[in-house]
């Protein structure tokens, strides 16, 4: 597979202010790198920050600090209009596909919409193209003069992907896009995904919390937790033999439809819940649920080290 | 004698834009300390069927056929055309409800009064229903919030809902739903709203506190992994319609419907080496206000026939746990299908 | 009986399943929200006796034989009668058509107010609900000073400078009325734009007046109709109270407002000419407000199924 990356983040923070002076560190010190062609997953609760790093990538919020650098050129300090280019090549699958299409648009409009932004070819051209991302997605072409409302939630998510389809980006931030749809649905989803990633060598970045979904379509895993990227690696990896505390009792957590496997596996039941973003520990912000936590962790905040040829944030693999 | 035996049971639900079937005449059985888990997708009509159990369906629904057995007691909500024999259900679930059955919902917080404490809320649903004094029913709410796994409970006690995680608010409705030692808990997608670490916790509680109680539980959901690992037997309900029900291991290991298969193909068991395509099943759940007759899933069913789309198939039994509706397993019994349509006539 | 089993047990090929089959019917927001309208009776009804004193005040004056002005010392204070059909007054002037002409200006009072509201107030409520921020709050802000005079104030204001005519009472009432809609336009915009499909907008590229007219105001569409419905009678009633109180529209001119008060000293002997005018009053302002609550109703998203 090609090697190049089509997206990385140095470091990057978003930082929210909140009443009271108070700061929330939505997502801190992020490191990540997407190749072409592939799909990053990244995984973790809510309240980790998955969702709104997706949203600083796009410059939907702007990067408090560090660097995205897409196709090779830093956006980070684009203004709104030296944007719109980039728009074009990278744009966002919604989580809720009721809330993500405009009630008072027909799906043709919705689907038409960029291309009319962008000033991209005549009526007759975007009309065709329409009906060509309708039946890509599979719908039928009488579906283009329906309201959103009157599809199905899987059907509205296949409209939202149609949308996004019609400027051909390089990549599409996929936020939570299956966690609101019945499960012999989410299925349809993701295999789409897929094909079009076949056909067009396009790179996702894939946030869920489903982590088996994850692990099928992703090459590469992110596990976040409290605003912190805690592991990063191969998706096989970080599935079947996963290093940082957290990122095991996730995966532990997670309940198998399989029952013979549920019932043979040992599950690691973590203690308590995710701590609060507005006070984080100050050290290992896991430090508190973890069995292997020492003094060190909660003192000091463990640093990305490589690890078997992954990168992961914990002290039992820092070499010493 | 059954826990809960529930035989026909037929739900519709008048709309401005006609009635609907939300569910089609169901059987489900319970025995004493087992649990039971309903799977199904949005509209199957999985929430509806334990709603009519409680008489708790909204002013526009009610229950038409069927009847429901709870402890050999009839408790079905049907035939109550005065007044008076309104009032004497209404007043007779009151009292199960909390009582005998207790019940847990997705979202704690609509279940819980916001501007009263934890501890006032608890103790209030134990004096309803037992005669002990504040004191003994305050000692006993400190017991089952010690049993659910909430530390310090004295000093919780006064605390306000708000106060309280999302997961530690569960755990408190897991509370208040044990507070009578019921006979069945009712739990409707409980874990849906909670993370996966959380989730993990609140499922072994329950699955631990109900085995040791010998307490039933009707376990609603979507969810595949969660039935997997919890529940005893498990019903797949489609449109209204119970699919396939059997115990777990033949749910999983031998379904035989089209549409468990389906299930079961589309989400992926990541444990295999390698990552096959999903399978997923095609199209769009069906709209239960135009679904007429006929098995409801054969618009999406990679086996449908023609006589799917005009008549309900038979129950077809496997073993004494494991049934099946559908034609693909009584197409020898057609007949008694066709004539008993022509006797309706 | 085997053909008919075999037939009964045929397969069904891919197209004989229609698995994206949608059920509902295809309908625009505004069939719908019409089709809701027509089931509610009194709506249905309100909308009926609109129609009839719209109609009456545009066609019934140029019918008539009588004009408002035209004096008949002959006829003073007549009873109702076929020439006459509510009677005259103390100048003997026809009291059904200048209520006719009085439902002409206090009509287009209420709609003239009713226009300004709903520019001004749409475009600067969904402004400042669209920036945020400090924009949005100095721009509230502005609205609680312009708020905080009595409306009251601002009329006597504006006739003492500009003279008693319909143009001031219209621009009085309308100087203060916005804010209403203004706020309501905004409390909808700020909720709307965090809304997926706002964001989805964004990440396309649209700009700020694309995302705000296109996306967010389209989106209040209902509101909107409903809060304008509302302030039409309002604005009649403002303006006949003021006329009432003699501080609106001069004779000879005729609003109901005017009217009731011209008939007012005589109220002891000649009850019926005060009625006239304020049976007309309270006929229109509860049509409009029949007609606002059906809207409401019918335009109301979370009604939908």
């Amino acid at each position: 597979m090609n090697e190049k990356p089509i997206l990385e983040l140095n470091n990057l923070s978003k930082v929210f202010p909140v009443k009271g002076g108070k700061k929330v560190h939505a997502v801190n010190n992020v490191s990540l790198t997407l190749n072409k062609g592939e799909t990053l997953g990244i995984v973790g609760e809510s309240g980790c920050g998955k969702s709104t790093m997706g949203r600083t990538i796009l410059k939907i919020y702007e990067p408090t600090s560090g660097q995205i650098i897409f196709n090779g050129r830093d956006i980070t300090g684009l203004s709104r209009k030296q944007m719109l280019p980039y728009r074009k090549k990278m744009q966002m699958i919604f989580q809720d596909p009721y809330a993500s299409l405009n009630p008072r648009f027909t799906i043709g409009d919705i689907i038409e919409e960029p291309m009319i932004i962008h000033k991209i070819g005549t009526p007759e051209e975007r009309k065709a193209k329409v009906q060509d991302l309708i039946e890509t997605v599979g719908l039928k072409p009488d579906h283009i003069r329906r309201y959103p409302h009157e599809f199905s939630g899987g059907q509205r998510q296949r409209i939202g992907i149609a949308r996004t389809l019609t400027l051909q980006p390089d990549f599409i931030v996929c936020d939570e896009p299956i966690s609101a749809l019945d499960v012999s649905i989410q299925a349809q989803i993701i295999n789409l995904l897929e094909r079009i990633q076949k056909e067009t060598g396009i790179s996702y970045l894939f946030i869920a919390h489903d982590l088996g979904m994850v692990h099928h379509i992703s090459h590469k895993i992110g596990v976040m937790y409290l605003g912190n990227l805690v592991e990063y690696g191969s998706s096989d990896d970080i599935y079947k033999n996963p290093l940082h505390p957290y990122t095991r009792a996730l995966i532990s957590a997670a309940p198998i439809p399989d029952p013979n496997q549920s019932r043979a596996k040992s599950r690691i039941i973590l203690e308590g819940e995710v701590p609060s973003p507005l006070n984080p520990p100050p050290g290992c912000a896991f430090a508190g649920r973890c069995a292997h936590a020492t003094e060190e962790c909660r003192r000091k905040k463990p640093e990305m080290v490589d690890f078997e040829g992954r990168k992961v944030a914990c002290f039992l693999y820092a070499a010493d | 004698m059954s826990l809960l035996e529930i035989k026909g049971l037929t739900t519709e639900f008048k709309t401005s834009q006609g009635i609907v079937k939300a569910i089609r005449g169901i059987d489900y059985t319970l025995e004493k300390g087992e649990i039971l888990g309903i799977v199904g997708e949005s509209g199957s009509g999985k929430s509806v069927g334990m709603l009519s159990l409680m008489g708790l369906l909204a002013e526009n629904g009610s229950v038409v056929e069927g009847t429901i057995l709870f402890d050999g007691e009839d408790i079905t909500p049907s035939g109550l055309d005065s007044r008076k024999k309104k009032r004497a259900y209404e007043t007779r679930m009151r009292a199960i409800r909390g009582n005998d059955i207790g019940m847990i919902f997705q979202d704690p917080m609509s279940f819980l009064n916001p501007i009263i404490t934890i501890g006032r809320q608890m103790t209030e649903g134990i004096l309803c229903h037992e005669k002990i004094t504040k004191k003994e029913a305050e000692k006993r709410a400190v017991e089952l919030m010690n049993l659910v796994g909430i530390p310090s409970p004295e000093s919780r006690l006064k605390q306000y809902p708000y106060e309280f995680s999302g997961g530690m608010r569960q755990r408190i409705i897991i509370a208040i739903a044990l507070a009578c030692n019921p006979k069945l808990i009712i739990a409707d997608e409980p874990t849906t709203a909670l993370d996966v670490t959380v989730q993990a916790q609140i499922l072994e509680l329950i699955k631990n506190l109900t085995k040791k109680t010998e307490t039933g539980v009707i376990m609603i959901t979507h969810d595949l992994g969660v039935v997997a690992s919890m529940c005893d037997r498990i019903s797949i309900m489609y449109g209204g319609n119970i699919m396939e029900e059997g115990t777990t291991d033949e749910i999983f290991y031998e379904p035989k419907h089209p549409y468990t298969r389906g299930l079961l193909n589309s989400i992926s068991n990541s444990e295999g080496d390698k990552k096959e395509p999903l399978k997923p099943i095609p199209g769009t759940p069906p709209d239960l206000l135009k679904l007429k007759k006929g098995c409801p899933f054969t618009a999406r069913c990679s086996e449908a026939m023609a006589i799917c789309q005009d008549y309900n198939p038979l129950k077809t039994e496997f073993s004494k746990t494991h049934k099946c509706n559908c034609w693909l397993y009584c197409r020898d019994r057609y007949q008694e299908v066709l004539e008993g349509e022509k006797a309706n006539e | 009986m085997d053909d008919r089993e075999a037939i009964l047990f045929r397969k069904l090929e891919a197209e004989e399943k229609n698995d994206e089959f949608i059920a509902v019917e295809s309908q625009t927001f505004l069939q719908a929200a019409m089709k809701n309208f027509r089931h509610n009776k009194r709506a249905l009804a309100g909308a009926v006796i609109l129609l009839i004193v719209i109609l009456l005040a545009i066609f019934g004056p140029m019918i008539s034989p009588y004009s408002y002005e035209t004096q008949n010392t002959a006829l003073k204070n007549a009873a109702p009668s076929a020439a006459h059909w509510f009677g005259t007054d103390k100048f003997g002037r026809d009291i059904f058509v200048r209520i006719l002409y009085g439902a002409r200006i206090s009509l287009m009072v209420g709609l003239v107010a009713a226009i300004i509201n709903l520019v001004i107030g749409t475009v600067y409520g969904g402004i400042s609900g669209y920036i945020g921020g400090k924009t949005d709050m100095l721009m509230m802000r502005i609205v609680d000073i312009i708020y905080s005079v009595p409306a009251m104030l601002y009329i006597v204001l504006i006739m003492l400078i500009f003279g008693a005519s319909v143009t001031s009472v219209m621009i009085g009432i309308s100087i203060s009325s916005w804010i209403d809609m203004a706020r309501i336009v905004r409390q909808e915009v700020r909720s709307l734009k965090e809304q997926e499909f706002a964001m989805a907008a964004f990440v396309i590229g649209a700009s700020d007046k694309r995302i705000l007219f296109k996306h967010l105001l389209v989106n209040t569409v209902g509101q909107i109709i409903v809060t304008v419905t509302l302030m039409v009678p309002q604005a009649i009633f403002t303006e006949a109270w003021l006329s009432f109180l003699g501080v609106g529209i001069s004779a000879p001119l005729a609003s109901w407002g005017t009217l009731a008060q011209d008939a007012r000293a005589l109220i002891e002997i000649y009850p019926m000419q005060t009625a006239y005018p304020m049976l007309a009053i309270c006929i229109t302002i509860f049509a409009f407000n029949f007609v606002g609550e059906g809207l409401g109703t019918a335009l109301d998203p979370k009604a939908k199924r």
